[in-house]
């Protein structure tokens, strides 16, 4: 398989370049970088408040407990002696002082028969009752259990007297547990905020002059070679900018230094094109000139029979339509205007041209055309009357290659935001020492072929900002096809 | 009415409710009541290993208590609270109004009261023309028959008129009155050598008794009457009994009554008047 393409122009690469250098958000280094401290301090933060609750959680229910036993402690030390002297009045106030202690759900003392002397529940004194515990509860209580029940057996000389029984309520415990929860939630979320701000802070003064260096590059790529960053940090990216600034400087060096070679070969390439021209339009008019010259002379002669003289006055005629021919192909050529972008569908505009030449009487029966259009629009920025042109030009080689006969296909179809025009022979294909050359000037593989067509077609289509692509095999066919951008 | 006076009401209210309810609840235990002579921690330790004896004996728990003080206990004495009473010969004339009476005495030296005083303090002989003026006297509580009864009577018959030679200090119980004395707080102190001889031994180091009185019936131990006879007697056993065995001895020693009980009457606290 043989294929050719043209070097892609500037601004197709400008604008590919454009597209690729726009990221998403999540792609940037700044989504990254506040990400990585929002994580980190979320993780970090989240262990360190989960074990602290956790400590301070088993501190306050130790605390409760301490608490707790040190005021049943204290009740069975207050109340031994009005226990034992049977002093309803001193356990009312040991009672109602212990009562007023924070946390104290109920407290009661009970003699060593199990009547109760003094209690918070003034239904229960001077009854007889069953102890509410045996021994005291610990912590973790059950669930549902909003009282730590604590006893403490009141002895004297080894023997229990009685008993101090205290409740301590879980309510101001589960709060303060809610309240350090709550507070390390806060905590977190203010660590989450006050991370993500500074990684923000961070991310916008390094990446700020990235942005800067990249809206250069984008002027760079716009061919503005003008350009420099103004970065005075005294960083990395500080650093990274004056390198840069040094290599735009020695890239518009380097720029104009192309630029005058250039210059000066395209020149000298057009010295010699018009030379090489001037050699082609001689040698194509030579030919013609030749025969209508031979053909004036032997007509001057007497002797010549009327009918030579005729044959001769049309070969006359036939060479002076081709020099026509050649002077018209070569005027269309060396006279394409600028062409007149404007919005267009290009789908009317080939099935027009393909009905123009299937109608055509000079089309051999033998070769067939089809028409492929995947969509129903296919609107491009296009010049009406140059893509017709082109249309025409590339149909009729692809004929012209078939004089055997053949299938043509002309096909149409969007490519994402592009569309592709395909024009397919089944002919004898080009030799492959020719494929590189079919696009220029008078270089045709045909005896009757000016070697113009294809030279029109690449320089309306360069005019499109696009190419034309040549697959050949010989035999098989060729293909030749081009991309437009969809409007 | 302000939160505080409506609270010491409700306390109040609480307080007869309670008081009623002990009074009204029948019972399957026996409730021995100790007079409050001492702190209730040391009257504690001292008599319920006699309960726990009782307890087994009877067949049902003895409940040890004692009163806040001598006019609780004697109101819960009138009241019949107590089965088993231990006091002194004073209140048990008062006592025997209420149905109690005398089944045994403590069997050790006389019952007499003491005048005890600082070794170094003003107060070296009790003479009545020697006493100055301005002292302080200490007792446990005005009904206590040893320590404040007799010795009053004792320095009225060597003509010191307490209430207007000294000034008078009421302790609730005898170890408090001593500690006074041994603290400054008063400069004599009159109580019973029971209670003298349970200080710890550098309180008694510095105080010496100056006078001591005539001796009184010792202090019984009495019962309420109703009490089933065969407890009565099983009560009377045991305590007669308790200087004859090893636990026995352990009892009185704890008690600090080495020669256990001896039988009383009735008839031996006729003569005892204030």
């Amino acid at each position: 398989m043989n294929t050719i393409a043209e070097d892609v122009p500037a601004g197709m690469i400008a604008a590919d370049a454009a597209k690729s250098n726009r990221l998403s958000w999540f792609a940037t280094l700044r989504f990254r970088l506040i990400l990585s401290v929002a994580l980190v301090h979320a993780v970090l933060m989240g262990a360190f408040i989960w074990d602290a609750v956790t400590e301070q959680s088993d501190s306050i229910r130790a605390e409760l407990q301490n608490r707790g036993h040190a005021l049943s402690s204290l009740m069975a030390v207050a109340t031994t002696n009005a226990l034992l002297a049977e002093d309803l009045a001193s356990l009312a106030e040991v009672i109602d002082r212990t009562q007023r202690q924070p946390d104290v759900s109920y407290a009661e003392v009970i003699d060593a028969e199990g009547n109760v002397l003094a209690s918070t529940d003034p239904s229960r004194v001077g009854r007889r009752v069953t102890p509410r515990i045996q021994k005291s509860e610990t912590m973790p209580l059950a669930p549902n259990d909003g009282v730590l029940d604590l006893r403490e057996n009141i002895q004297v000389a080894g023997r229990d007297v009685g008993a101090v029984f205290v409740g301590m309520s879980t309510k101001n415990l589960h709060q303060a547990l809610a309240a350090t929860r709550d507070e390390g939630l806060l905590f977190i979320l203010i660590a989450l905020v006050v991370g993500s701000l500074a990684a923000w802070a961070l991310s916008f003064a390094t990446t700020r002059n990235l942005h800067a260096m990249t809206n250069a590059v984008r002027r760079i790529t716009d061919g503005d070679l003008d350009v420099r960053v103004n970065i005075q940090s005294r960083d990395e990216v500080g650093l990274l900018a004056r390198a840069f600034n040094a290599m735009v400087g020695s890239l518009q060096r380097t720029s104009r230094q192309v630029r005058l070679e250039h210059e000066k070969r395209t020149e000298a390439e057009r010295l010699a094109c018009v030379g090489e021209l001037s050699a082609s339009i001689a040698h194509e008019i030579r030919n013609p000139l030749s025969a209508i010259i031979n053909s004036v002379q032997l007509m001057t002669r007497d002797n010549v029979p009327e009918a030579d003289r005729r044959e001769l006055a049309g070969i006359m005629t036939a060479e002076s339509n081709r020099l026509q021919n050649i002077l018209n192909d070569f005027l269309t050529f060396s006279r394409i205007p600028e062409s007149k972008l404007a919005e267009t569908d290009l789908c009317p505009l080939l099935r027009d041209t393909v009905l123009l030449l299937s109608n055509d009487p000079a089309l051999p029966k033998s070769v067939k055309i089809q028409t492929r259009i995947h969509a129903d629009e296919c609107r491009a920025r296009i010049d009406s009357d140059q893509m017709r042109q082109v249309f025409m030009n590339l149909i009729l080689n692809g004929i012209q290659a078939m004089p055997d006969g053949g299938n043509l296909t002309v096909e149409v179809q969007p490519r994402g935001e592009r569309l592709s025009v395909r024009v397919a022979d089944t002919g004898r294909g080009i030799p492959d020492d020719m494929l590189d050359k079919v696009t220029r000037p008078f270089i045709t593989g045909r005896k009757d072929g000016t070697g113009l067509g294809l030279s029109i077609v690449q320089r309306i289509l360069m005019q499109h900002g696009t190419k034309l692509t040549i697959v050949s095999h010989k035999d098989v066919g060729t293909e030749v096809s081009f991309e437009l951008e969809s409007a | 009415m302000r939160p505080r006076s409506l609270q010491a009401a409700l306390a109040l209210c609480l307080l007869l409710f309670a008081a009623a309810a002990f009074a009204q609840a029948p019972r399957d235990y026996y409730r021995l009541g100790v007079l409050p002579l001492q702190s209730p921690t040391k009257l504690a330790a001292m008599f319920m290993p006699l309960a726990d004896d009782l307890a087994k004996t009877l067949g049902r728990p003895v409940q040890f208590v004692t009163a806040p003080s001598f006019a609780a206990y004697m109101q819960r004495v009138q009241k019949r609270e107590y089965d088993i009473i231990y006091l002194n010969p004073l209140l048990y004339t008062e006592a025997r109004k209420y149905g109690y009476r005398a089944i045994a005495k403590v069997a050790q030296e006389p019952f007499t009261g003491i005048l005890v005083v600082r070794k170094d303090g003003p107060i070296q002989r009790l003479d009545p023309k020697h006493l100055p003026d301005g002292l302080r006297i200490g007792f446990p509580d005005p009904n206590a028959f040893a320590a404040t009864v007799m010795t009053r009577q004792y320095m009225r018959s060597l003509g010191i008129d307490v209430s207007k030679k000294f000034h008078i200090h009421y302790f609730r119980s005898q170890d408090s009155a001593l500690m006074a004395l041994y603290s400054g707080l008063v400069d004599i102190t009159g109580t019973w050598r029971p209670s003298l001889r349970s200080m710890p031994g550098y309180v008694r180091a510095k105080l010496r008794i100056v006078a001591e009185t005539p001796p009184q019936p010792q202090m019984p131990i009495a019962v309420r009457a109703g009490l089933p006879r065969p407890d009565v007697k099983r009560i009377t056993d045991l305590l007669l009994r308790l200087g004859h065995g090893e636990r026995g001895h352990a009892i009185l020693k704890a008690l600090g009554f080495e020669d256990g009980f001896v039988r009383a009457t009735d008839a031996e606290y006729l003569g005892v008047r204030q």
